[in-house]
């Protein structure tokens, strides 16, 4: 590491605040002549179109039967680096799913939307979705339970997981 | 008796002398030289059925079995070529064949053997074609186990140690060929006083216990050393801890108390330590009612103040055996030379029981440390009988009262007949670490000051168990940080201060306070802690 100095004795400031000057006018004229290529938008009454693969709110996915699909295995909250997935597991009474989350929340104001989650499910439970406009009045509004992760109004009735566990039975693996 | 003979052999390039007629397996795991193996146990006769512990032995074709394969002169073994690599790799593939993909459901996952081998020898690459085959899960074999036959690579552990440690024939292998699985017999379920340690033995998730199941993920729980305190045998345990509180209590191996073994009895002594049966804060009744929560050493400090003002005889102590030797030792000085009273009681539990045995390990006396406090009352010359409080509190000669209760309630079933005679002194000055709703209810003129105590994780310490075997144990984990341990509530009883102990920088890093499997730097680069993870 080494301290610069800049010798600034005879700089002259004049001719670097004109050419400031010079680009926003520049930006000025062109955004009034030319409006339908401006890059700022009116939001809200507008909106970005981010692609569909953004990663932004989770969803939890559902299977066939529109039951959640996480298994509760905690590797998503193990992974997580912003420590903000708590789960609580419990015994399904179908002994084939064997354990299910009774409680899956999500502090989104925690959240560093890394995606590690998404990374490390088995099961293709848990996926970042594209929506990325979530106002809340307060800090309770951030934490996501299950019925918002996996059942909010945006999501339809649930997105449905690529990975069944009965299809899997069914091809002998 | 013939002397001990040793015989000469090489394992892996290192030249070992080992007692003759000591197997393989049993030469490496005392020589701290790792091999693969399922149905060995040390605690348990040879199966050799999971031929996993393969080694080569110079001058046979084949590799062999360790488990079974006694040392002979001269015998050149070796389990790292890759020729007995290939032989596991083999074996672990036909384990895996019918074995479910639900590690993500699994509680073993992190602890498994299956996991561990894969780790180290696994195929990557199965080519079994076959569809799995699909067996019973979620089978309940009992009131303390559930059974996933799916997950058992039928390695027979469970089942050989129902017929040769508790000799009740409960587990048994039903059907051939690949339908087979472990199960119990009809109207007959796993049901004994050890069950769970058929859970422990498990090399793989098969057998779960239904106390820990999907509480916690393993890996999320560190592990302590410490000593049961859930009867008199004093059994070496492990207990399982995270922020949240204790969630578990295992067995460690010490041949000369408990051998492998614990009971079930003794894994739920982790109850009484979590917080919600805790008390918490100090809290004193005085002038008919319950008054506002107070700090522990407000409380302490108060009851120091009414027990120097009053004299030596009117001053009482009450001890059970759930203490450690090092708080007797502080309460019975501090009562003997600071109070000047020889009233210090014994306070016995299920008194008809106490001399019971069952034969293996749970003793009638359900009480850590009886000798050790008979030990030091005996010290300080104190013979007092528990008659004497009694007519002592009746007759008003005793007018204060300082108990120290017990951390496992349900073991003293006498505790409200005798929190009724407690109470009846006229200042009674109570510390426990359970919370006493017993004691919330009462009403009278008397004054009670409830002192919130640590329990037996959270504190150093000794047992003395029946044997008159001292074990000492360090603190694993706080969890109600203002309770006091009794040598601190002695200290401020007495009116001085908690004398923290110094450590300087050279006692803390040397080789006394390092665990025996703390993983060093070079575990880490060869992956060794993977490995050893929740091993018996």
């Amino acid at each position: 590491m080494a301290v610069v100095t800049k010798n600034n004795d005879n700089a002259w400031y004049l001719p670097g605040i004109f050419t400031g000057l010079v680009i926003t006018m520049k930006h000025l004229l062109k955004n009034l002549f030319n409006k339908k290529q401006m890059i700022t938008l009116n939001y809200p009454e507008e909106k970005h179109e981010y692609s569909p693969r953004f990663k932004g709110n989770h969803i939890l996915t559902v299977k066939k039967d529109g039951a959640i699909r996480c298994t509760a295995c905690m590797l998503c909250a193990t992974n997580c680096p912003a420590d903000c997935i708590k789960i609580t597991a419990s015994e399904h009474p179908d002994a084939q799913v064997e354990k299910f989350p009774i409680a899956y929340e999500i502090d989104m104001l925690r959240c560093v939307f890394c995606g590690f989650c998404e990374e490390a499910c088995p099961v293709d439970a848990i996926r970042l979705g594209p929506e990325w406009q979530t106002p809340g009045l307060n800090g309770a509004n951030f934490i996501y339970d299950i019925n918002q992760l996996a059942y909010r109004p945006a999501l339809k009735g649930g997105i449905q997981s690529v990975l069944d566990d009965q299809d899997r039975h069914k091809a002998g693996i | 008796m013939s002397p001990i003979t040793l015989i000469k052999c090489t394992i892996n390039g290192v030249e070992l002398e080992v007692k003759q007629g000591k197997t393989i397996i049993e030469a490496m795991s005392e020589n701290a030289q790792r091999i693969a193996h399922y149905c060995w146990h040390p605690g348990l006769s040879i199966a050799g059925v999971c031929r996993l512990c393969m080694v080569e032995i110079e001058g046979n074709p084949r590799v062999q079995i360790a488990c079974n394969t006694v040392i002979t002169e001269g015998m050149k073994i070796n389990n790292t070529s890759a020729k007995v690599r290939d032989a596991v790799k083999w074996g672990l593939d036909f384990h895996l064949i019918n074995h479910p993909l639900d590690c993500p459901v699994c509680d073993q996952a992190g602890e498994c053997g299956l996991q561990d081998q894969y780790m180290e020898y696994g195929k990557y690459d199965p080519e079994m074609a076959e569809r799995k085959q699909r067996k019973r899960k979620v089978v309940d074999l009992g009131p303390t186990i559930v059974l996933d036959s799916e997950r058992c690579i039928l390695c027979s552990r469970c089942v050989r140690f129902t017929s040769e440690i508790t000799k009740t024939h409960e587990l048994g292998i039903f059907s051939r060929g690949d339908h087979s699985e472990i199960g119990t017999h009809d109207g007959k379920p796993l049901d004994n006083k050890y069950s769970l340690n058929t859970v422990d033995i498990c090399p793989v998730g098969a057998l779960t216990s239904k106390d820990f199941r999907f509480k916690q993920r393993v890996w999320y729980l560190k592990d302590a050393d410490t000593i049961c305190n859930g009867c008199s045998t004093g059994c070496n345990t492990k207990v399982y801890f995270n922020k949240e509180g204790v969630f578990r209590v295992k067995p460690r191996v010490n041949m000369e108390v408990n051998g492998h073994w614990m009971c079930d009895e003794g894994r739920d002594t982790y109850k009484f330590v979590n917080k919600e049966v805790r008390l918490l804060k100090g809290q004193k009744f005085a002038n008919g009612t319950w008054q506002a929560e107070m700090h522990a050493g407000a409380a302490v400090k108060d009851a120091h103040l009414a027990l120097s003002q009053a004299s030596g005889d009117s001053i009482a102590v009450v001890l059970t055996g759930q203490h450690t030797v090092e708080e007797y030792e502080a309460i019975v000085s501090t009562f003997n030379d600071k109070f000047k009273t020889k009233n210090v009681f014994h306070w016995v539990n299920n008194k008809e029981s106490f001399e019971s045995f069952d034969g293996l390990l749970l003793r009638g006396d359900k009480n850590p440390n009886t000798k050790g406090l008979l030990d030091v009352l005996a010290k300080h010359g104190i013979s007092s009988q528990w008659k004497n409080l009694e007519e002592g509190l009746k007759s008003g000669k005793i007018t204060h009262l300082v108990v120290f209760g017990p951390e496992n309630l349900p073991v003293f079933p006498d505790l409200q007949q005798n929190l009724n005679i407690f109470a009846t002194a006229k200042n009674l000055i109570y510390f426990t670490s359970a919370a006493i709703p017993q004691l919330k209810n009462h009403a009278s003129s008397n004054q009670i000051t409830l002192i919130p105590l640590k329990t037996y994780v959270e504190k150093d310490g000794t047992f003395v168990n029946f044997q008159g075997k001292a074990q000492s144990f360090k603190r694993a984990t706080t969890i109600v940080s203002e309770a006091l341990t009794g040598v601190e509530a002695a200290q401020l009883l007495a009116g001085s201060e908690i004398r923290i102990k110094q450590v300087t920088e050279k006692q803390l890093f040397t080789s006394a306070h390092e665990r025996k499997d703390q993983v060093q730097l070079e575990h880490r680069k060869k992956n060794e802690f993977v490995f050893n993870r929740g091993r018996l």
